[in-house]
């Protein structure tokens, strides 16, 4: 069963085609990741789920639900989580916590605690006051302590340091054990990595890839810079070798996954003394297969 | 040569030091306000043009010169208009012109606070100006743009409200005079808000407290004017007074303007003292942590709404009490002057000013109205209501809630205010019965609040860009209820406070409120419809 499909989505504002024919699906119980660059169309996707938009057409389906006609009763089903969210000015953090879940049906009391502890959080500052990835927690535990089937998470760790960006994967994981639907929009491929069961790729409103981060091995391809004892020769004539280039003992290229352990190997001939690799961006990824400057 | 070079920068460093970057944010800030400053400077001049040329056309066959004067000499216009001078010497142009000198000047006030609230405490809200000092710009170079921009401006206004006064017959110095003398007021509320920017961490509070000062000194100012038709003490401890003690086209004089320049560079020394003792992006009000639970009763859109709007609500109940005391207490001096002057009986000058105390409560309470609606407008572009709607909240359950609060806020604010007009004027009158019977004529007029706040929220709703124009309703009635007696009945009758009879003057009908109901429970209906039809905006 599916918690979320869309057929053909298309929403225009103006001369701007923001979705155009969108197809998503994500399934219930999984965690999944909805990776895209900045302006690609993720929060547009979302705000038509939420109800907050109507598509111009296609078919959008939530939890068994139409996302418009039927928001309100969905919403008691599902937690939302904006990545830039501002914060009643005149309310403590608290005070927004217990509207929050007040408002979805109420909060799992042992919950919210534990989450406030974990997440570090002063619930006595008036929402004014915070800082963004102090705002960011506030959301982020009403979300989480609220006991509901889908979480719809926008770019949640927007402003988190990486101590709470570790916790805030804890409990996205926790969630995904206790068999609630997680769709988490990203534009960080190393987050999603770590957390999604399954992938969707957003591109110019449309999805580009959608699978398992397995499936989509063929898409990575991997930076490789290295020294070595003797200069490089013979590189750019390997399969799956792009970009070599070489200044002296030093020699920088990019691989694609199934093709590494053979350029490796040539390198060692040439006696590696350094070696240091690093997986694309999102952006370089998207640059490399869909096309220069429209990513 | 090398000398030379470091001479000159160390001699910039110590004068420019605080001020370093001010012709850089001057430039910035004309250029961002390179619309708005233009359509304002000469939004008031074309104002001040049509009074002068166009309401004389309006009623041709009436004498406007002879029924004005007469008017005017009326102490309830006293309140709204006076001290007034050179309405003798006036023709029937430049008569009009005089007699609006105080909206002239309230519009000047209102730009100026707009515009160094804009420059100042907005940028530090969103973050900009941290920004901007983190570059090589003074301490107090933002301030000083700000009222630099507000200089530029008054000055562009004085200019172009002379060249408007010789245009319709002023001589040329009681034009300067009057351009002048509205312009340096505004200059006035340039320093006041440079002041209260300081006090509180946000743009909208900074303007609230500003327009506060400013209804004080125009209510000190219209206590004077009842005083003494030539301006009593209390005119006199007004900027507004000193404006309008200049007396144009009467015995002319400058110096009074004077008052006024000194009070504004005292006020922008504070501002200045005031600034250096705070950190950027706080106020000098302190922020206080709050409960970190909420309590039992915030659990839905209404108690948000309630919750949200509850200071500026309390805010308004102690101003417009304050009005109706005063207002109230005012209609015993009625009575005095009406009956001295020998222009008509005391109980109908008392009667008059009656009514036009309560017609102006519920103008103010719509104000309230308009601004409810705008807030709910801008809460929803930045984002705020998003989370709400993500909710089990239905969209008409939270914009209903939202009205609901601000038309319980209007019933409430007018029976307060009412009430306050009714115990002062009893006092003053002595007959205990009016308590009653002035609340309930403020009460009356409900309805008319309510239209506005429906006109509001059915933009709101329908067609969300344009919820700005809810302001006309607020301009337009206010002109055509206290001064539109020229109007035709028929533009007189688009104005929603035209409706409900001018008690105690007029008879109670009730057909006008039910009328007056059905239209505002019609367009919040429409809000609804449109609200649950259309996309979230975000910002």
């Amino acid at each position: 069963m599916s918690a979320i499909d869309t057929k053909g989505l298309v929403k225009t504002f103006g001369p701007t085609r923001a979705l155009d024919g969108l197809n998503l699906t994500v399934r219930s119980g999984e965690v999944h990741g909805f990776l895209g660059p900045n302006g690609a169309g993720k929060s547009t996707t979302i705000r038509i789920l939420l109800g907050m938009m109507r598509a111009d057409s296609g078919r959008a389906e939530l939890l068994g639900g139409d996302p418009w006609a039927d928001a309100t009763q969905l919403h008691r089903r599902l937690a939302y989580v904006p990545g830039d969210v501002e914060l009643w000015p005149n309310l403590t953090g608290g005070e927004a916590v217990d509207l929050l879940g007040t408002l979805r049906g109420g909060l799992n009391e042992t919950r919210r605690s534990e989450l406030v502890e974990r997440f570090h959080l002063d619930l006595t500052k008036k929402g004014g006051t915070y800082s963004k990835g102090n705002r960011q927690k506030v959301v982020l535990v009403a979300a989480f302590a609220s006991e509901v089937e889908l979480l719809i998470l926008d770019e949640p760790t927007s402003g988190l340091d990486p101590l709470m960006e570790a916790v805030f994967q804890e409990v996205v994981a926790e969630m995904r054990d206790a068999g609630r639907t997680v769709l988490l929009s990203s534009h960080i491929l190393a987050q999603v990595e770590k957390l999604a069961d399954q992938v969707s790729i957003i591109r110019k409103g449309r999805i580009v890839q959608t699978g398992t981060l397995a499936d989509m091995r063929h898409l990575t391809r991997t930076s490789v810079e290295a020294e070595t004892a003797a200069p490089v020769t013979g590189l750019t004539g390997l399969p799956g070798v792009h970009s070599a280039e070489t200044a002296g003992a030093r020699v920088r290229f990019d691989v694609d996954a199934d093709h590494m352990d053979g350029a490796i190997r040539h390198l060692s001939t040439f006696g590696v003394r350094t070696l240091i690799s690093h997986p694309p961006s999102l952006e370089e990824l998207m640059l490399r297969h869909y096309g220069k400057g429209e990513a | 040569m090398t000398v030379t070079v470091s001479h000159r920068r160390s001699a910039v460093a110590a004068e420019g030091g605080a001020l370093t970057g001010t012709g850089i944010l001057l430039r910035l800030a004309l250029r961002r306000d390179r619309i708005k400053l233009p359509a304002w400077t000469l939004g008031v001049s074309v104002m001040a043009a049509y009074f002068a040329l166009v309401v004389p056309k309006l009623r041709p066959e009436a004498d406007i010169l002879e029924a004005g004067r007469a008017l005017m000499e009326l102490p309830l216009m006293q309140v709204f208009s006076g001290p007034l001078f050179g309405l003798d010497n006036a023709d029937k142009s430049t008569f009009l012109m005089l007699a609006f000198v105080v909206e002239f000047q309230l519009l000047a006030a209102v730009v100026n606070i707009l515009l160094v609230a804009r420059h100042t405490r907005a940028e530090e809200q969103t973050g900009r100006a941290e920004l901007v000092r983190a570059a090589v710009v003074g301490r107090h170079a933002s301030l000083t743009a700000a009222f630099l921009v507000a200089v530029v401006t008054d000055v562009v206004m004085a200019l172009l409200l002379t060249l408007t006064g010789v245009a319709v017959g002023l001589p040329a110095g009681s034009a300067a005079l009057f351009g002048v003398g509205t312009a340096v007021f505004g200059l006035v509320f340039a320093g006041v808000t440079a002041v209260t920017v300081q006090l509180t961490r946000h743009s909208k509070a900074a303007c609230g407290i500003a327009s506060g000062v400013l209804f004080l000194v125009w209510t000190l100012r219209a206590v004077g004017a009842v005083q003494d038709v030539r301006g009593g003490w209390a005119t006199w401890l007004t900027p507004m007074g000193w404006s309008l003690l200049t007396r144009v086209l009467d015995e002319e004089r400058w110096w009074p303007l004077a008052l006024s320049v000194l009070l504004t560079a005292v006020l922008l020394a504070s501002a200045y003292r005031l600034s250096a003792r705070r950190d950027l992006g706080a106020g000098l009000m302190p922020v206080r942590p709050g409960p970190a639970r909420a309590t039992a009763r915030l659990r839905s859109p209404f108690a948000l709404a309630l919750r949200l709007q509850r200071a500026s609500f309390y805010g308004w109940g102690i101003g417009l009490a304050v009005v109706g005391l005063l207002f109230g207490g005012l209609a015993g001096a009625m009575r005095v002057t009406g009956t001295a002057a020998g222009t008509g009986s005391g109980p109908d000058m008392v009667d008059g000013f009656l009514s036009l105390t309560v017609n102006f409560l519920s103008w103010l309470v719509s104000i309230l109205m308009v601004m409810s609606v705008v807030r709910a407008r801008n809460d929803e572009v930045r984002g705020l209501v998003t989370p709400l709607l993500a909710t089990p909240t239905s969209r008409p359950a939270w914009l209903g809630s939202t009205l609901l609060v601000a038309a319980l806020a209007a019933v409430g604010l007018l029976a307060l205010s009412g009430l306050a007009a009714g115990v002062s004027a009893a006092s003053a009158l002595g007959d205990g019965g009016l308590v009653w019977e002035v609340a309930g004529m403020t009460l009356a007029r409900a309805p008319e609040s309510l239209v506005v706040l429906a006109v509001a929220a059915a933009l709101f709703g329908l067609a969300p860009r344009i919820l700005v124009g809810a302001w006309v309703v607020i301009g337009y009635g206010g002109v055509a209820r206290f001064w539109g007696t020229n109007l035709p009945d028929w533009l007189l009758a688009l104005s929603p406070f035209n409706h409900i009879p001018r008690m105690p003057v007029e008879d109670f009908r009730l057909m006008p409120l039910v009328t007056l109901s059905a239209a505002a429970v019609l367009l919040v209906l429409a809000a609804l419809y449109g609200f649950r039809r259309r996309d979230l905006d975000s910002a």
